[in-house]
């Protein structure tokens, strides 16, 4: 992201996002899209000097986005996997016990939705955007959201009935592998109703060298009593960009347990906003980022406590080597009234090398009188008295060093929900940490 | 089996050390008591190969062999063990894992096998039973939210599981109620033999009431200023450290 020797184009095309807009099948989803051109156009993508986009340049996702508009004729959109980008795929399907729906390269194919059909037996069920209700609740306030929509094949609509408690993990894989550089678009609404009880992951993997920005919005709305468990994994190709916002609405005892995995991309960055509607909620929000090389990985979280008594609760912990850049920015806002919200936020970085970077902010807002609110952050090496401590048992420094690394990252690992991720993730974990530690990383 | 020196130790500018010097053979208990800041932990830490402290003038020798220049893991393979007057916390990281790792590393070092799951389990099963020790101990993170007495009491558990050829306890007594005190007690006798020597560090005499040592030492300033058996210490218990340095300046 820092000063090439060209000058890179900072905005998107707008004629050219029009074009491309227009040129997409008529659908019932094509007001959708209008609207979020519009709403888009009047500001475009961030810059740095939005606060919330201060550390993250997009400039790179521009270049490839206008790139992208300029000839989307030319890319055909497609949604098998085969060789390669099938062995990617087949890799998580194979060590996640869930059920998968697949969106590749944003594309809603047969086999996903004849998958879904599936799943209605087990209070499930999953439809196309495209077929859904007319008052439809796309959200698109926002620049990457409305270009989200703006440029949205389409999405998936999901509702998890009361009566779903017993199923397996029901497992999203956004999966890429665009050739000559790509973007995707990828939208689901999850609705979760009252007392349902359903564990959710959203895995990304993609493949190729080439340049490639997913942009994925998820809207999921807990309803009373409903219980979600939640774990992203993020294990994009090395070269490729994503921006990923899920939006969080969190009803009358409620429970929102999530936990996110960074393990790969170029550029990543990722926005959870939770929003406490109403008392008794729960929220849990914990993160691992592992970056190294050149990787960019930004979080930024949100919890609006609208509402008391409420609980959140938030950690996220980063592993830095390399050149690696890394962004954290937790925000917490106890809305006016929102008396007994109990919220706790924080977020601890080890860095690996002394060119690695991070910029953590936790943030507090506190509106309410009756609140009990904690919030810190971390920067730092390995403990000098606990290497120590380890050597004097016979452990060598290196060996010391990597069980304190490991242990550092543990802690996010073990606070993670959904027993059947916890294989993989652990030893996805495990081969990054390696990699950080040795500084093998692109 | 140590033999120290005329040792010299500061850290920073700070001289902690003034020319100390200790043998050690097998089969003997040391106790090396002294009051605050005269120098009983930096001799422990040097001991171990604390890089904060820095030896300017004397000697370390173990089994004849210069002891300064071996790294701290290098230390503990070759069987010194210090148990630590403040445990350091590791979440994350499982007693067991650091047990086994532990065990391992040495094992290597005498170019052994490594100890199998089973072996193990049965051996630390026995250790824990000993120094009355739950079992679910094992799965905690090391030190991890331990209270004082348990934290002194993993200390002895890594002891006796590592079996160490000479074991320097540091102020292992402080912070132990009188049950906790013959626990560990009762884990440092059973380590008593022939072929191993133990060092206490300690600031009162209690726990010499329960580990009988065949050696007191005082220091004072950074040397030892005072050495005899064990009535020295119930000398010291009476009359206070003032008494030796009275008598030391008289």
């Amino acid at each position: 992201m820092g000063a090439g020797g060209r000058k890179r184009m900072s905005v998107i095309a707008q004629e050219l996002l029009e074009a491309v807009v227009n040129r997409l099948p008529e659908d019932s989803l094509t007001p959708v899209r209008q609207a979020a051109l519009a709403e888009f156009a009047k500001t475009g993508f961030p810059t740095t000097r939005n606060e919330d986009w201060k550390y993250t340049n997009l400039a790179t996702v521009v270049e490839l986005s206008n790139a992208y508009l300029a000839n989307a004729s030319a890319f055909v959109p497609h949604a098998e996997w085969t060789g390669a980008a099938k062995r990617a795929v087949d890799e998580i399907l194979e060590s996640i016990d869930a059920s998968w729906i697949i969106v590749a390269n944003g594309i809603i194919a047969l086999e996903t939705l004849a998958k879904a059909e599936s799943l209605e037996s087990q209070g499930i069920h999953i439809s196309k955007l495209s077929n859904g209700r007319a008052n439809l609740a796309i959200i698109s306030d926002d620049p990457m959201t409305s270009f989200n929509a703006a440029l949205l094949l389409d999405g998936l609509q999901v509702g998890i009935r009361s009566g779903a408690y017993d199923a397996k993990p029901l497992g999203f894989l956004f999966f890429d592998d665009a050739q000559n550089g790509g973007l995707s678009q990828t939208r689901l609404i999850i609705d979760v109703e009252a007392d349902a009880n359903i564990d959710i992951i959203e895995a990304h993997v993609s493949i190729g060298s080439d340049a490639q920005f997913a942009n994925t919005v998820i809207q999921l709305n807990i309803d009373d009593r409903a219980q979600v468990g939640y774990v992203r994994i993020q294990d994009r190709a090395d070269t490729h960009m994503q921006i990923g916002k899920l939006i969080t609405a969190l009803q009358r005892d409620a429970v929102f347990d999530y936990a996110s995995f960074d393990f790969g991309g170029s550029l990543i960055r990722n926005d959870v906003a939770v929003d406490i509607a109403q008392p008794g909620a729960t929220a849990i929000l914990n993160g691992l980022y592992l970056a190294g090389g050149r990787q960019h990985i930004d979080n930024h979280t949100r919890v609006d406590h609208r509402v008391g008594p409420a609980v959140s609760r938030e950690e996220y912990r980063g592993i830095l080597s390399g050149r690696a850049r890394c962004v954290f920015n937790g925000k917490a806002i106890v809305h006016k009234g929102a008396d007994g919200t109990d919220a706790e936020q924080s977020n601890h970085n080890l860095l690996l090398s002394k060119t690695s970077e991070i910029d953590t902010k936790p943030e507090l807002e506190i509106y309410a009188d009756d609140v009990k609110c904690a919030h810190g952050a971390t920067v730092g090496q390995l403990d000098k008295s606990a290497l120590f401590y380890l050597r004097t048992r016979g452990l060598d420094q290196d060996e010391a060093a990597q069980l304190l690394t490991r242990a550092f990252a543990a802690r996010i690992l073990t606070a993670a929900p959904i027993e059947a991720t916890h294989a993989y993730i652990g030893q996805r974990t495990e081969q990054r940490l390696d990699e950080l530690i040795s500084g093998d990383t692109p | 089996m140590l033999e120290i020196k005329n040792l010299h130790v500061k850290i920073g500018d700070a001289k902690i050390l003034n020319g100390l010097s200790l043998t050690v053979n097998a089969g003997e208990v040391h106790a090396i008591m002294g009051p605050n800041g005269s120098g009983k932990s930096t001799l422990a830490q040097v001991i171990a190969g604390h890089d904060d402290y820095v030896v300017t003038d004397g000697s370390v020798r173990y089994d004849g062999r210069d002891f300064l220049e071996l790294a701290p893991e290098e230390r503990a393979r070759e069987g010194v063990f210090l148990g630590f007057q403040y445990p350091v916390e590791i979440p994350g990281v499982n007693n067991a894992y650091l047990l086994k790792a532990a065990i391992n590393a040495k094992r290597r070092h005498n170019n052994e096998g490594e100890i199998d799951a089973f072996e193990f389990l049965q051996l630390a099963r026995e250790k824990m039973k000993g120094l009355d020790i739950d079992p679910a101990f094992l799965k905690r993170g090391v030190n991890e939210g331990f209270s004082g007495g348990e934290k002194k009491r993993n200390e002895i558990l890594q002891m006796v599981m590592l079996e160490p050829r000479l074991a320097i306890l540091d102020e292992t007594d402080s912070g132990l109620d009188i049950d906790a005190l013959k626990v560990v007690a009762k884990g440092i006798n059973a380590m008593r033999s022939p072929e191993r020597a133990i060092v206490l560090v300690t600031h009162y005499q209690r726990l010499l009431d329960h580990v009988e040592p065949d050696f007191v030492h005082v220091l004072s300033e950074g040397r030892i200023v005072r050495s005899g058996d064990k009535t020295l210490a119930q000398q010291l218990e009476d009359r206070g450290y003032e008494w030796v340095r009275e008598a030391e300046s008289a």
